[in-house]
């Protein structure tokens, strides 16, 4: 279940940056997400498991840069979340080889993909209601002290969630 | 014996410690902020829409971490002593005293050197509040004494944000001690015995079974007793045969675990046949009424205090099982032996592949009046058994033999008595063989 799940992610995440950059006529870069998602998996095949930290950080860089120059948002977004989610799934399939085969491995990984799917689709969910709101009388300047109130605002949050 | 170990309270005695799986959140903060700071530099509301995924799984991971964790655990071992290489139950029992936990992997340490034969000593569980675990699994293993100590539980919250490490403490020891071949006799023949009836000739006139002498016959004694060939000599009196006194003896059991003795080249050693044949002759002397204690001599000394009986039997079988071979400066020979410990004019017993330097100390223990037996397990033939045959081997072989035969005579000659035993033998056959009835020059001597 695990291992379906994680190459739904996989080609959800490289597959969305594909398109997204091929959208945007750079098809060479589109190949290039295509190659990262084949080698991401064959990685998780032979269980080097590290390699999902550094395709994440990939998915990501490839997301940001295509923000960062106009690409169709949606497909930038679901580019990062895919990477979020294969790199969680691959790190949970780590754990499970550590399992006995007469632990309940089907019963945790249906818990894991419950609740890894509600985190991805809350983080979805709230990434696209802020790609629609627009308030267009803000002033840069406050803008700016927003972002980095919310910034203070999470690092206070986590500390705090952590020392509870 | 079964016995179950109580465990101790996981806040009491385990440790606790963070574990580096904060690489984890480490690397998703660093993203996180990453996006927001490139939304404030690029004035870009999407880089804040693609850092949201990661804040809200960063979040949900710190929201669900585990509690500090309330363990306990018991252990129970289907036995505590056993022979090498059977199987032996572990059952471990698992409490959760606090708070639900999401993902709990379970890791029962297993002393090294046991082997898990079946079933895991490792899981993956979740363990809801005031919940139960138990698992099983079979261990086997070599001659040694084992401690089991702790658990050690990962405990991880859903998406692995955080990680607590615990150990909790969950005791149990298991002996395997060396098998003990039966032996039916062993003769030995100390110049002094012990006081109580028992089956070592005490070259004392009295009851027992093996002839002693003739003596004036005195009235009580039976008339069977009556020497009728010996009295027709005389008109007027009469002789009775005497009978030697049967009784116990001191017996010191010297095990040799010099190194450079027992170990061969590719990882052979001969320890474990000298272990086999102390625990052998440990039983079969310990049978026979003996007070028998034992000596290690290895790289340190390790002296069980003789006893008697199988409780003496145990404590020398526990000795046994945790002989080691080792190296020393000081014991790289037998100069150091601690006659001491073996009472004057007992019996000694050495177990030992000998070597040309351990004849002079032995020479000098026979001096002093101690009867020595001395159980050599063959080296040469124990390694020719295993190396490749070929003229150069064999050759060699053959002069090592020689010259080890030559040594082993000259410690005959000296009064001590050697069974060179070639290891390929079973040890009670060659006992049976060399060792059931005193050899005839030492019943001839009477010494």
């Amino acid at each position: 279940m695990t291992i379906v799940a994680f190459v739904f992610s996989v080609i959800l995440g490289t597959g969305s940056l594909a398109y997204g950059y091929s959208q945007a006529g750079m098809p060479d870069p589109a190949r290039w997400c295509v190659l990262l998602g084949i080698v991401w998996i064959l990685a998780h095949w032979r269980k080097y498991y590290w390699f999902s930290g550094l395709a994440l950080l990939l998915t990501l860089a490839a997301a940001a840069y295509g923000v960062r120059h106009g690409f169709t948002t949606i497909w930038m977004l679901l580019g990062a979340l895919g990477g979020l989610l294969g790199w969680d799934l691959s790190d949970f399939a780590m754990r499970l080889s550590y399992a006995a085969p007469t632990d309940d491995i089907q019963g945790m990984e249906r818990r894991h993909l419950e609740r890894a799917g509600i985190v991805a689709a809350l983080g979805f969910g709230l990434a696209l209601l802020s790609l629609v709101i627009h308030i267009n009388r803000l002033a840069f300047e406050v803008a700016v002290g927003l972002v980095l109130l919310a910034a203070l605002g999470l690092t206070r949050l986590v500390i705090g969630l952590r020392k509870y | 014996m079964q016995r179950r170990f109580d465990c101790a309270r996981l806040l009491a005695h385990s440790a606790q410690r963070e574990e580096h799986i904060m690489s984890k959140s480490l690397l998703l903060g660093f993203i996180t902020y990453s996006l927001l700071l490139a939304g404030i530099a690029s004035v870009r509301g999407e880089f804040i829409a693609l850092a949201l995924p990661f804040v809200v799984y960063l979040l949900a991971g710190f929201l669900f971490a585990p509690d500090k964790p309330q363990l306990e655990a018991t252990r129970h071992l289907s036995t505590e002593r056993t022979s090498p290489n059977s199987e032996i139950d572990v059952t471990v029992t698992v409490t959760n005293r606090g708070s639900h936990l999401e993902e709990v992997l379970l890791d029962d340490v297993v002393p090294a050197d046991l082997k898990v034969r079946a079933g895991q000593s490792r899981h993956l569980i979740r363990l809801p509040k005031d919940s139960t675990y138990t698992f099983s699994y079979k261990v086997t293993g070599p001659r040694g004494g084992y401690g089991f100590e702790m658990v050690k539980a990962k405990i991880n919250d859903h998406l692995r944000m955080t990680s607590r490490e615990v150990q909790i403490e969950a005791k149990g020891q298991l002996f395997i001690f060396p098998p003990v071949t039966r032996l039916r006799h062993v003769a030995i023949r100390p110049r002094r015995t012990r006081v109580y009836a028992g089956t070592i000739p005490a070259r004392v006139g009295g009851s027992g079974t093996e002839f002693f002498g003739v003596r004036e016959y005195h009235p009580g004694d039976p008339v069977r007793a009556i020497n009728w060939r010996a009295s027709a000599h005389e008109e007027d009196i009469l002789y009775a045969n005497e009978f030697q006194q049967e009784r116990v003896a001191d017996v010191g059991i010297i095990l040799d675990g010099r190194l450079r003795m027992n170990e061969f080249s590719h990882g052979h050693s001969l320890f474990e046949y000298s272990v086999q044949a102390a625990a052998a002759l440990t039983d079969a002397l310990l049978t026979q009424g003996n007070r028998v204690g034992m000596l290690v001599y290895a790289a340190f000394l390790r002296w069980t205090v003789p006893g008697y009986g199988k409780i003496q039997r145990e404590k020398i079988l526990y000795s046994l099982a945790h002989a080691r071979p080792g190296g020393s400066e000081v014991f790289s020979d037998l100069e150091h032996l601690p006659t001491r410990l073996f009472p004057p004019e007992s019996q000694i017993i050495l177990v030992s592949p000998l070597h040309e330097d351990d004849l002079k100390p032995l020479v000098q223990l026979r001096a002093q009046g101690y009867q020595i037996l001395v159980i050599s397990p063959n080296p040469v033939k124990f390694e020719l058994s295993y190396l490749t045959k070929n003229r150069n081997v064999d050759l060699a072989g053959r002069v090592i033999q020689m010259e080890r035969t030559l040594m082993m005579q000259r410690v005959q000659r000296a009064g001590i008595q050697v069974l060179d035993w070639d290891v390929s033998e079973p040890f009670d056959l060659v006992v049976k063989r060399r060792l059931s009835r005193p050899p005839a020059w030492l019943r001839a001597v009477g010494r």
